[in-house]
């Protein structure tokens, strides 16, 4: 099996997971509701374990503790899609971007349940409940906001319309693609992507959302290979605060 | 006004002299949420979540009343949808104030909670079939009052209230595993213990 494929699979989702998990947090007191602050903070929450998970696998194939790897890389040796890295700006944003992050997250989830390689099909298996919920609680924001009233459908459009590029980005196609696939290990960028095409038409056509035509969007790609906005770095700053104090520190 | 924080830019302006009508949807219903905390309990009242409707309020109820403890399944309803006993106290059970109703219209089935104590929640107990609120108290305290004493009975049409589906009934999956959401989890006194036990050496 090819270690270097299964690293670069594992650290693009790992880094993903931890970036948004850690956008999504910035919520945390300041949700549109109370009880919608406490679960975009709990799936927030979800996101950084599911990190820490991976991170563990990772470091099982020989690479750092999570940890390390987690607060003490900078912005260029991530491999998050800049889409998780994006600032929140407004609600509308961050609930678009969940849903059309989470739904991608899900569906690669469930493909790597069938996975060759043992310790992510187990994963895959584990977040499952998880992700389910991610997912339903994506879906039915989109659905109530994307038919509500004219100004919620207008700013989710409008969000929706800016998030697009950015979330082709997920699908950035690696160098490993061909191994993960003949080796089973994944199904690959490209098949994730026309399963994730699908489930995102037929929840906008719920709603009184439009989506552009795919091949009128240009991917936003580059996060893959370190490529980050200006806006990656400050939130490591942050989130590695408290760690950098004193890194040799046990919790 | 120009803030930093979109929701401040917002807000209304002040200092108008016309009146505006108030928006609807600015402010939320409310939906009881019920909690199955193992598989073999009943399921009891948790509390209140704010939403639009029924789906949102289930949503919104898992995480705001199911983040710790254990939890095997919830539901919810809508408030209004809850029919209400008297409310008693010392040796007076609501079931005595339960008077028979008459059978108007078609049957349907009734979920019948029971608060046991008072300030405590509610606990379904069973379910009856009624043709409306009132023959569904009735009857309850034909077929479900036993010799245990009630304060307040509640009534919910079966089809008023948001189940779980099958299918989702492993939300819940990795909830025994969140320990991190529990302050006791990281038992602070036992590891100060030890530190001081350690710095006195």
């Amino acid at each position: 099996m090819n270690h270097e494929a299964i690293k670069e699979l594992l650290y693009k989702m790992a880094d993903d997971q931890l970036i948004l998990g850690h956008r999504n947090s910035e919520w945390t007191g300041f949700g549109p509701l109370l009880e919608e602050d406490i679960a975009f903070s709990s799936m927030a929450q979800d996101k950084i374990g599911h990190s820490l998970a991976l991170y563990t696998i990772l470091n099982d194939l020989g690479e750092q503790d999570p940890d390390t790897t987690a607060f003490t890389r900078t912005a260029d040796q991530f491999h998050n899609t800049v889409f998780t890295e994006l600032p929140n700006a407004e609600y509308d944003f961050s609930l678009i971007r969940h849903f059309l992050y989470d739904t991608a997250e899900a569906l690669r989830f469930e493909m790597l349940g069938q996975s060759s390689f043992e310790p992510l099909a187990q994963l895959a298996t584990k977040v499952r409940g998880e992700l389910r919920y991610h997912t339903m609680h994506a879906n039915i924001w989109v659905k109530q906001l994307g038919t509500a009233t004219k100004e919620s459908i207008s700013r989710l459009q409008q969000s929706l319309e800016f998030a697009l590029p950015y979330a082709l980005g997920i699908f950035e196609p690696s160098p490993y693609e061909s191994d993960l696939i003949n080796d089973g290990i994944f199904e690959g960028e490209k098949a994730l992507e026309e399963k994730w095409k699908k489930k995102v038409e037929s929840l906008i056509t719920q709603t009184q959302l439009q989506l552009p035509k795919w091949e009128t969007i240009t991917p936003h790609y580059g996060g893959r290979i370190g490529n980050h906005t200006e806006h990656l770095q400050p939130l490591l700053d942050e989130m590695s605060e408290v760690f950098n104090i004193d890194p040799t520190a046990e919790w | 006004m120009k803030s930093l924080d979109p929701r401040v830019n917002r807000l209304p302006q002040t200092g108008s002299a016309n009146t505006t009508p108030k928006v609807p949807l600015d402010q939320f219903g409310t939906f009881q949420v019920f909690v199955q905390p193992k598989a073999n309990k009943p399921f009891q009242h948790e509390g209140i979540v704010h939403a639009p409707n029924l789906e949102m309020a289930y949503v919104l109820a898992k995480e705001a009343f199911t983040r710790r403890f254990t939890c095997v399944s919830i539901y919810v309803a809508e408030t209004r949808n809850i029919h209400v006993s008297v409310l008693t106290e010392g040796d007076d059970d609501a079931y005595d104030h339960v008077s028979e109703a008459a059978q108007e219209g078609k049957k349907a089935s009734y979920e019948i909670f029971h608060m046991f104590k008072r300030g405590k929640q509610h606990q379904h107990v069973g379910t009856v079939e009624a043709t409306n609120p009132n023959e569904a108290l009735w009857l309850a305290s034909k077929q479900l009052r036993t010799e245990k004493q009630v304060f307040n009975i509640w009534a919910i049409r079966t089809s008023d209230i948001r189940f779980t589906n099958q299918e989702d009934l492993d939300l819940w999956l990795t909830l025994p595993e969140k320990k991190f959401r529990d302050a006791a989890a990281y038992k602070g006194g036992e590891k100060l213990k030890t530190f001081l036990d350690a710095s006195k050496k």
